[in-house]
């Protein structure tokens, strides 16, 4: 009951953060006069539709997935280390958006972003079942191999870059440190239904999940069928983070500090968690756009370096209180 | 013939590191109790996860409820049997969660748990002396009201065949003479494996000596406790004689000089 309560209030918060973040911006937009259809301003309008509604909801759909994806990854892989980002996605995208600003039309950035990113995550997940397949077992393959695609991608990427002109070099590093200003509805309705279908998946398969983040054997001697499970929630993530990387460019931390953010609010069983990880992520990204926007306004920050700026400093705090508490 | 619940014939497993089980050929009856004995390493663990479905033979075959064992999915193998390790469990969960686990492989994904699955629940915890802890962590719980809170899990899977691997773990005398009693009842087939042969012995209806991944004898108490067995097993001389309360097979080591 206090946890449901405690989801409910966080629900509330986010609404708010929604709330206020449409508010914010260069143009001065009126909720109650655009909603009641007074149709004074059109280009009010078209900003309001078109830019803003679009960028608050992407920023709050990319932060929940990112967090979801992080809470998923963390439970499967049974290492509080674990990230969406660790499994080649960036550097994945990161190639794919090199070769198509170096020969691609400037459009199919997020395109090939996301193929790169898919392409990625698939090479990883098809590498550790081979390695699998050959008695090693254990979940670390995995994060192992997608190092050592991370690694790869990256190198490929640098030595494309390296004899490319500085000018696309600049685009795609200003575009690895991510940005919402590409928001637009496909993204969003790709993501929202990406999320719910993860979200439904994992309430209804909580008991799955929890035997899953127990043992590998344990969930198996319940009757969990391990690597279809495994698989089909690998795939949800690639998706997630591959549209995610694709549309916004590397929004780092969120994924790897929501979930212990959300241990300690939530409590670490399965239900709690995720949805927990899908609420702050969502609340933390809303809130961090809206300081990239205004902080420098006119100028925009790039998004990935105030998350993993405020990120990375919350998050010594936090293990420094936990520590005090724990150890 | 129509007891038989579990057996396996020229069963082989040879694991990476050099270590061969078998082959070897075993028969389980229902309602009967088994006791696994055997020294460190001996393969008891490897047989009991063999048959638990989480270790593929290399060759032979595992035949359970008249199917073949590989034929199972993961779920209907864990309404058939239930498999309890020695791993570690997470500890931020309470001991009902636990025991709530224990119902995944009768539910439909959709399926949520009703009055009757938390009437079983009750009755599990009553029966393992948990009533009082059923709210608590796991990690807040001592050993031996950790592993019990494992084998009411295992209880609560419902399922005819038990695998154990060192359930009396942890547990003080009271509560391993009470759980083998609750076992014998239950009128499961339960296989487990044991350190205390003596403990086997007085509740066991027959037992499997290992060596070495090799099968040295099986039978009852009285069949597998020879001397000369348990020397070449344990490597220490021994006496058996009869147990003053039950009369069963009861084994003494002769000590190490020192």
């Amino acid at each position: 009951m206090n946890s449901a309560f405690r989801l409910f209030l966080w629900c509330c918060l986010l609404a708010a953060s929604m709330l206020a973040a449409l508010q914010i911006g260069a143009v001065d937009v009126s909720l109650p006069s655009l909603l009641l259809g007074s149709r004074s301003d059109a280009l009010q309008a078209e900003i309001f539709w078109q830019l803003r509604l679009p960028r608050v909801l992407l920023a709050g759909l990319a932060g929940a997935a990112l967090a979801v994806c992080g809470a998923l990854l963390q439970l499967l892989s049974r290492n509080a280390l674990a990230d969406p980002y660790l499994f080649g996605v960036v550097s994945g995208a990161a190639l794919g958006a090199t070769i198509s600003s170096l020969w691609l039309p400037a459009l199919a950035l997020p395109v090939a972003a996301f193929a790169g990113a898919f392409f990625a995550i698939l090479l990883v997940l098809a590498l550790a079942q081979q390695a699998a397949r050959q008695g090693m077992q254990n979940i670390s393959t995995l994060l192992l191999t997608g190092l050592a695609v991370s690694f790869f991608c990256s190198a490929v990427a640098s030595l494309l870059l390296y004899h490319a002109d500085s000018f696309a070099a600049n685009r795609i590093m200003f575009w690895l440190m991510g940005s919402l200003s590409r928001a637009d509805w496909p993204a969003v309705q790709l993501l929202c239904i990406t999320l719910t279908l993860t979200l439904v998946l994992c309430a209804f398969g909580r008991r799955q999940l929890t035997a899953l983040n127990w043992s590998d054997d344990m969930a198996k001697s319940l009757g969990v069928a391990v690597q279809r499970w495994r698989l089909v929630l690998l795939l949800l993530c690639a998706l997630l983070t591959a549209v995610v990387v694709a549309y916004c460019g590397g929004i780092g931390f969120v994924g790897l500090m929501i979930p212990h953010l959300v241990r300690l609010l939530f409590g670490s069983q399965v239900v709690p968690l995720l949805f927990g990880s899908a609420l702050c992520g969502a609340i933390f990204l809303i809130w961090v756009d809206s300081a990239a926007r205004t902080v420098l306004a006119p100028q925009e920050l790039p998004l990935g370096i105030l998350t993993a700026l405020c990120g990375s400093i919350f998050f010594l705090l936090l293990l420094s209180r936990r520590s005090a508490n724990e150890f | 013939m129509s007891d038989l619940l579990l057996h396996c014939a020229q069963l082989e497993l040879r694991q990476p590191d050099g270590f061969k089980l078998g082959p070897m050929s075993l028969q389980l009856k229902s309602g009967k109790l088994y006791g696994l004995l055997g020294a460190n390493g001996a393969g008891k663990s490897t047989l009991l996860q063999l048959f638990a479905g989480l270790k593929k033979p290399d060759s032979g075959h595992i035949i359970l409820a008249q199917q073949a064992l590989s034929a199972y999915t993961a779920t209907t193998r864990a309404r058939h049997l239930a498999f309890l390790s020695q791993q570690q469990a997470p500890t931020e969960m309470t001991v009902r969660q636990l025991l709530h686990l224990g119902l995944l492989p009768h539910k439909a994904l959709w399926q949520r748990d009703n009055q009757n699955d938390r009437d079983n629940i009750n009755r599990v915890l009553r029966d393992t002396g948990l009533s009082q802890q059923a709210d608590t962590l796991l990690g807040r719980l001592s050993g031996g009201e950790q592993q019990r809170a494992h084998l009411a899990r295992v209880l609560v899977q419902q399922a005819q065949l038990l695998l154990l691997d060192e359930p009396v773990n942890h547990l003080d005398i009271r509560f391993q003479h009470q759980l083998l009693a609750t076992l014998r009842r239950s009128g499961l087939c339960v296989l487990a494996s044991f350190h205390d042969i003596n403990l086997a012995a007085t509740y066991c209806d027959e037992l499997i000596l290992l060596q070495q991944g090799q099968l040295i004898a099986a039978g009852t108490p009285q069949q597998v406790l020879q001397p000369d067995l348990l020397q070449q097993v344990f490597g220490r001389p021994c006496l058996v004689d009869q147990s003053p309360f039950t009369g069963s097979c009861r084994v003494t080591f002769a000590p190490e000089p020192i």
